[in-house]
């Protein structure tokens, strides 16, 4: 059993900007544990997330190493790394709409997010479980941002990745709308999956049993 | 297939502009490969068509002619010829010789003939029943010849008819005959003579021995005329098969096929090859149209593509989702262009008529142009969410390649290569005697090259300056200022509209100035080779024109002797008669030299000695080297060789008069219009004809693409125009704003395309002549309509789009300004 999902050694990210290159995140090391819920917290800028990016394989880091359930990923090819993707994360965008494909219906987007990991979804039982039941032929343009930012881990849920990330998931939501995600948020870690998110939201970062604090691309004691 | 990919079909009704413009940019690249393959094989049906308009009809299938046949061998022989080819009725006609014939009234020779169905094609003056003989009026009147008497003691049929002399022109189906049917008068004089029709073959072979001598006979096969290059050569192939065992019979085989449909298939391979070019071009230019549509998609797709990048779908997946959403309206965009090229054959094309097959090779043509799409759209959309996703931050390497390539440089020196095949080769020379020059391919190619290069040098010079626009201050004049700026922030859609719009203008200059200049040549080329629009000659003693042919007609003698030629004019109604020239009237009053004729006294057979003080460049007939003579210079007008009546009248018209008035006529009659062949003209004219036609094509593309521009931007449109009209721009000033935008694009390309076009076209113009030895060169024709044509249009559309502009502005939501 492996007790860290995500192992970050000396991750260094940089940017070349006209202004020459700028370092977004500086040699992070960290471990996220394999249960439970870990935020990335800084403010604005923090790197928090470039590094999640770095973190779900969507981005390669300038330097340093990333393992994924003890495997490294430094030296695989684009397509290993999107077979890794495909079955074993989950990427939670800060926009709801970024989640989801709009010209799909509720149902059918979390049956192409199980597809695109092999998986079939059970769509009654993650909408029950999220709190959206009989929304499965809404049009996502229905749904409030919350509900679609809901409906976008439970397609998270319904690909049954080995670890959901999430970026700024309560930023663009109402209170009320965000207490939804959060509820969501918790219930995912309660189940067992690995989340990872990059907050600045203290209600979030509240919730969190394990927390990184980033400033300026490095992490802080 | 997962819900997205197999949702994709679906999703692109989510956006109709898209589907609009895939569908448009679909039809556009298929019209033009479509039309391309339709148009070379409608030169090869309207050459046919050219040709056979100059041939006679009824011996447009292989025929055979006979001369010297003894009378009583013919009933035989023509019974031989029915029985040996079954499968088609043979036209057999029968003609004697010339004979003293005693008809009754004064002695006059005559010939007869039989040609069954000829009774039924002749202008009865007096009679009609076809129980007898038909004889001309030429006869009639001079052995005063009446309806009813019989010649030769009664041993001849009956008059049952006199008929009108048959003149030049002549119809369809006495073409073929003109050989046994108009006397050549002046060749023969007196002797020659009109045919004396009988009614049957029997009565033909019944004809009292002392005339029935050598007999001959012509065998033709009426044929539907052929439309296309293929139905020419099986009629020809099939004629040809069909006389063959008759031929040891006949002294004369008539092939007249034979070199029009060589002509008519080099035609194909020449307008074919010199098309090819621009449509390479114009494919090159579709399929970048298509990357575009397929980039904007991206852009739209944007979200969903990362989400599905992120879930693991690699490039080649989702350059497969661009396919399956763009694709059905790229087929369905194909499909309409093949069928848009289809009915606007008659618009482009030169003929409507198709060979078989051609349809099916343009369809097939289609689909490979579709599935290029689909394969640019593929690579395009795998191209781009690799760039956009997977690397990142590494910047548009390739792009940048591409655009610091100097591909002006390869164009220009293409340009330099094909205006030495212009200078060195230009047409070649024909293989053989009225047979088609051969067209260098690469040579007609110059003046495109050169709109090319001109096109792609606008874009690179606009490119620079728009980057270098940052440096110009004009905020006294905030229109111009916020028009420069937002042309600076479309660099990328500016540049591209431009170079679509230079060459749009460009080749629709070139193609209209350049198949105007070889019409015009095609017809003053012929006025000056037959010195007028129709011409007869006549008798030396004819010195009056009869009353229908005074103040459109003159009368002029010919004398040629080896190499030098002179005409004899009449100074009063030369003008009247001959080919519009520029020559003053009272120049003509007294002996003149034409061209590059030495000066001194010249002496030439019929004509005084001459040696003129005053000169012209050129005249018609004499082209640029002869003399002229006025006709009260003359002795004996029976000295000079021919003379000639000359008129702007058709020839039929000509004939008529002269015949009415007694004159004796020759079959020495031509017109302007099938004295030169025009083919290598056409061929050339089809040619940039269609350059002209895909012009326009490319307009369209330019206008929509500056359409397009407009619209996709309308939220920034709307943004900026808030902003400038809080900040106090007046909505007059906002909309000057935008035409000075719109306008300087639309300016550019119009200027500089009409520049290129107008260099290239003036240098190329008199070196594509195909028939150097005649005069005048081709010129380039007069512009102006096409210069306001041009302009007008684009200020049309420029006023199109700046109304867009404007009204992207005002119609703005609160909503979509504030939105993030």
């Amino acid at each position: 059993m492996v007790e860290h999902v995500l192992r970050v050694r000396e991750v260094g990210v940089d940017y070349r900007t006209p202004a020459g290159a700028v370092t977004a995140v500086s040699d992070v090391s960290l471990d996220v544990p394999a249960r439970g819920l870990t935020v990335l917290a800084g403010p604005s800028g923090s790197g928090k997330s470039t590094l999640l990016r770095v973190l779900s394989l969507v981005e390669r880091p300038t330097r340093g190493a990333v393992e994924l359930r003890g495997r490294g990923t430094a030296r695989l090819s684009s397509r290993a790394r999107r077979e890794l993707r495909r079955r074993d994360v989950a990427l939670v965008f800060q926009h709801p709409a970024d989640n989801l494909i709009g010209h799909l219906d509720v149902g059918d987007n979390l049956r192409a997010a199980a597809q695109a990991a092999g998986r079939v979804a059970p769509v009654d039982e993650v909408l029950e479980r999220l709190g959206l039941p009989g929304t499965a032929w809404w049009k996502v343009s229905a749904m409030s941002g919350g509900q679609q930012q809901r409906l976008a881990f439970g397609c998270a849920l319904a690909r049954q990745a080995g670890v959901v990330l999430a970026d700024e998931p309560t930023s663009q939501l109402d209170t009320a709308s965000a207490d939804l995600v959060l509820e969501t948020l918790a219930d995912l870690a309660r189940g067992g999956v690995p989340v990872v998110v990059a907050s600045h939201d203290p209600r979030l970062i509240a919730l969190a049993d394990t927390r990184f604090d980033l400033r300026n691309g490095a992490l802080v004691a | 297939m997962q819900i997205p990919w197999r949702a994709a079909p679906r999703a692109a009704l989510s956006s109709p502009l898209t589907l609009l413009v895939s569908v448009v940019t679909a039809l556009l690249l298929s019209f033009v490969v479509a039309a391309a393959v339709m148009h070379s094989a409608a030169s090869g049906s309207a050459a046919i068509d050219y040709q056979q308009d100059r041939l006679c009809t009824e011996a447009l299938h292989p025929s055979l002619e006979a001369t010297g046949v003894p009378h009583e061998h013919v009933p035989g022989m023509v019974r031989a010829i029915e029985e040996s080819v079954p499968d088609r009725a043979p036209l057999i006609g029968t003609y004697l010789r010339e004979q003293r014939v005693d008809f009754g009234g004064r002695p006059t020779d005559a010939k007869f003939g039989y040609r069954p169905g000829a009774t039924d094609r002749l202008k009865v003056l007096e009679g009609g029943s076809k129980d007898g003989l038909w004889v001309p009026r030429s006869i009639a009147e001079t052995t005063d010849l009446r309806l009813g008497e019989r010649g030769m003691g009664g041993r001849l049929p009956p008059v049952t008819a006199i008929y009108a002399d048959i003149l030049d022109p002549l119809p369809g189906w006495w073409c073929s005959e003109r050989h046994f049917v108009v006397p050549n008068v002046l060749d023969r004089d007196e002797l020659a003579t009109a045919v004396v029709w009988l009614p049957s073959a029997e009565s033909f072979a019944a004809l009292p021995p002392e005339i029935a001598g050598l007999t001959d006979v012509t065998v033709r096969f009426p044929a539907d005329p052929p439309g296309t290059v293929d139905e020419a050569a099986a009629l020809l192939a099939e004629g040809t098969a069909r006389i063959a065992p008759l031929q040891q019979h006949f002294n004369r085989t008539i092939s007249l096929l034979d070199l029009p449909v060589d002509n008519a298939r080099q035609t194909v391979t020449n307008v074919r090859s010199a098309v090819l070019p621009l449509t390479l071009i114009s494919l090159l230019i579709g399929l970048a149209g298509v990357a575009t549509v397929t980039v904007q998609w991206a852009q739209r797709r944007e979200r969903e593509l990362r989400l599905l990048w992120v879930r693991g779908a690699g490039p080649f997946a989702l350059g497969g989702r661009g396919v399956l959403e763009l694709g059905l309206p790229l087929v369905l965009g194909g499909a309409a262009g093949l069928g848009t090229a289809r009915l606007l054959l008659p618009w482009y094309a030169p003929s409507d008529r198709l060979p078989p097959g051609t349809v099916t090779t343009a369809a097939l043509a289609v689909v490979v142009v579709v599935a290029l799409s689909l394969v640019v759209a593929f690579a395009t959309g795998a191209l781009r969410t690799h760039r956009m996703f997977q690397v990142a931050q590494r910047g548009n390497r390739l792009r940048k390649v591409l655009a610091a390539l100097p591909w002006e440089l390869a164009t220009a020196a293409l340009a330099v290569w094909a205006w030495n095949r212009v200078q060195h080769s230009g047409l070649a020379t024909t293989p053989r005697i009225g047979a088609l020059p051969r067209i260098d391919a690469a040579a007609l190619a110059f003046p495109l090259l050169v709109v090319l290069t001109a096109a792609l040098l606008a874009a690179r010079v606009a490119r620079w300056a728009l980057a270098a626009s940052h440096r110009v201050r004009l905020w006294s004049k905030p229109a111009a200022q916020l028009a420069i700026r937002r042309l600076a922030a479309g660099a990328g859609p500016v540049t591209g509209v431009l170079l679509v719009g230079v060459l749009a203008v460009g080749t629709i200059a070139v193609g209209a100035a350049i198949s105007g200049s070889q019409r015009t040549a095609l017809e003053v080329k012929s006025g000056m080779y037959t010195g007028a629009n129709s011409y007869v000659q006549i008798p030396a003693g004819v010195t009056e024109l009869p009353e229908a042919l005074r103040g459109n007609s003159t009368i002029v003698g010919f004398v040629k002797q080896y190499e030098r030629a002179a005409l004899v004019v009449d100074p009063r109604t030369f003008g009247d008669g001959a080919f519009p020239s520029e020559v003053d009237p009272a120049l003509l009053a007294q002996p003149l030299r034409v061209g590059d004729v030495p000066r001194g006294e010249v002496r030439l057979p019929g004509l005084p000695p001459i040696e003129p003080d005053a000169w012209v460049p050129s005249l018609p007939k004499l082209g640029r080297s002869g003399w002229v003579v006025p006709v009260d210079r003359i002795g004996d007008r029976r000295d000079v060789g021919s003379w000639y009546v000359w008129s702007s009248k058709p020839l039929g018209e000509v004939t008529e008069a002269l015949s009415a008035a007694g004159v004796k006529l020759s079959r020495n009659v031509g017109e302007k219009e099938k004295a030169v062949q025009g083919l290598p003209f056409l061929t050339i004219q089809w040619t940039f004809g269609f350059v002209a036609a895909l012009g326009a094509v490319l307009a369209v593309v330019a206008s929509i693409a500056l359409l397009l521009a407009v619209e996709v931007r309308r939220r920034q449109n709307a943004l900026s125009g808030a902003f400038s009209t809080r900040m106090g721009l007046g909505p007059a000033a906002m909309l000057r704003s935008h035409l000075v935008e719109l306008g300087a694009v639309a300016a550019a390309a119009v200027v500089v395309g009409l520049a290129a076009s107008a260099v290239s076209s003036g240098v190329t113009v008199p070196k594509l002549d195909p028939a150097p030895r005649l005069t005048p060169a081709p010129e380039v024709p007069d512009v102006l309509p096409l210069l306001v044509t041009t302009v007008v249009g684009s200020v049309l559309v420029v006023l199109v789009a700046a109304w867009i502009a404007v009204r992207a502005v005002r119609s703005a939501r609160i909503g979509e300004l504030i939105r993030g």
